[in-house]
């Protein structure tokens, strides 16, 4: 007698989880001028002056800010490209 | 710029200038974890700060006329031109001015430089003067980056 055809049990989970975020932070350095650092910003994060001057004003008031949100291998470019701006920059995890 | 400054500068620029390398990377917070990165960004900051080095010296050896006018060909080279002024104050701020505090650079005007050593005098009217080259510089490139 013919074994019946059974369905494969199938079990599936995801397991496709969010890749973590990091963020870019600069932290405020006494050397570089405000206009410098906004340069700076516009130059490697592509944003315009008004956005570029918030960042300033956050790392002037609160001796650092997160620059960039995002997949690690951008934040680490990123990271870098200030670096080579002479910016005092780090990585940290988000979360 | 006159020649006596153009002279002081250019001289300081010959000492600074390759220690400006090392600074960079010895302040850089490089990100341990993965060698290979670490490597690579290492190198990656020291070439970059090594030729903006070259293209500061030679910008100011190689200055026409008197006041010398220092004149950079293009956008890239200008903002290169930025970069490393920076890393040059940022080696004098590191190897020269290590005794004096941040608010007293940052208003170096109140300070009794008459008490300082002559090589720290020069020093110091150098990082101011570059400074003020930095802001003349953004100025003419992006004006809009002032508040």
């Amino acid at each position: 007698m013919p074994k019946p055809k059974l369905k494969p049990e199938i079990k599936t989970e995801s397991l496709v989880s969010a890749a973590p975020k990091w963020n870019v932070v600069v932290l405020n350095d006494p050397i570089n001028y405000q206009a410098y650092v906004v340069m700076a910003f516009m130059n490697v994060l592509r944003i315009g002056a008004p956005e570029a001057k918030k960042l300033m004003r956050a790392i002037h008031a609160e001796g650092r800010a997160t620059v960039w949100t995002g997949d690690r291998e951008r934040a680490e470019m990123l990271s870098l490209e200030l670096q080579q701006w002479h910016l005092n920059s780090l990585l940290e995890q988000d979360g | 710029m006159t020649k006596e400054a153009r002279t002081v500068l250019t001289d300081l620029l010959r000492l600074i200038a390759p220690a400006a390398a090392r600074v960079t990377v010895n302040r850089a917070n490089v990100p341990a974890a993965d060698e290979e990165i670490a490597g690579f960004w290492v190198e990656t900051l020291t070439a970059q700060a090594s030729e903006e080095a070259r293209l500061l010296s030679v910008a100011f050896a190689s200055a026409k006329g008197d006041p010398a006018v220092i004149v950079l060909p293009n956008e890239a080279q200008a903002l290169a031109f930025l970069r490393a002024l920076s890393a040059v104050r940022l080696a004098l701020r590191d190897l020269v001015f290590a005794d004096i505090t941040d608010a007293q650079l940052e208003s170096a005007e109140d300070l009794d430089d008459d008490s300082l050593p002559t090589e720290q005098r020069h020093a110091l009217a150098c990082y101011a003067c570059f400074g003020l080259l930095q802001q003349s510089l953004i100025a003419q490139l992006n004006p809009e980056a002032f508040d």
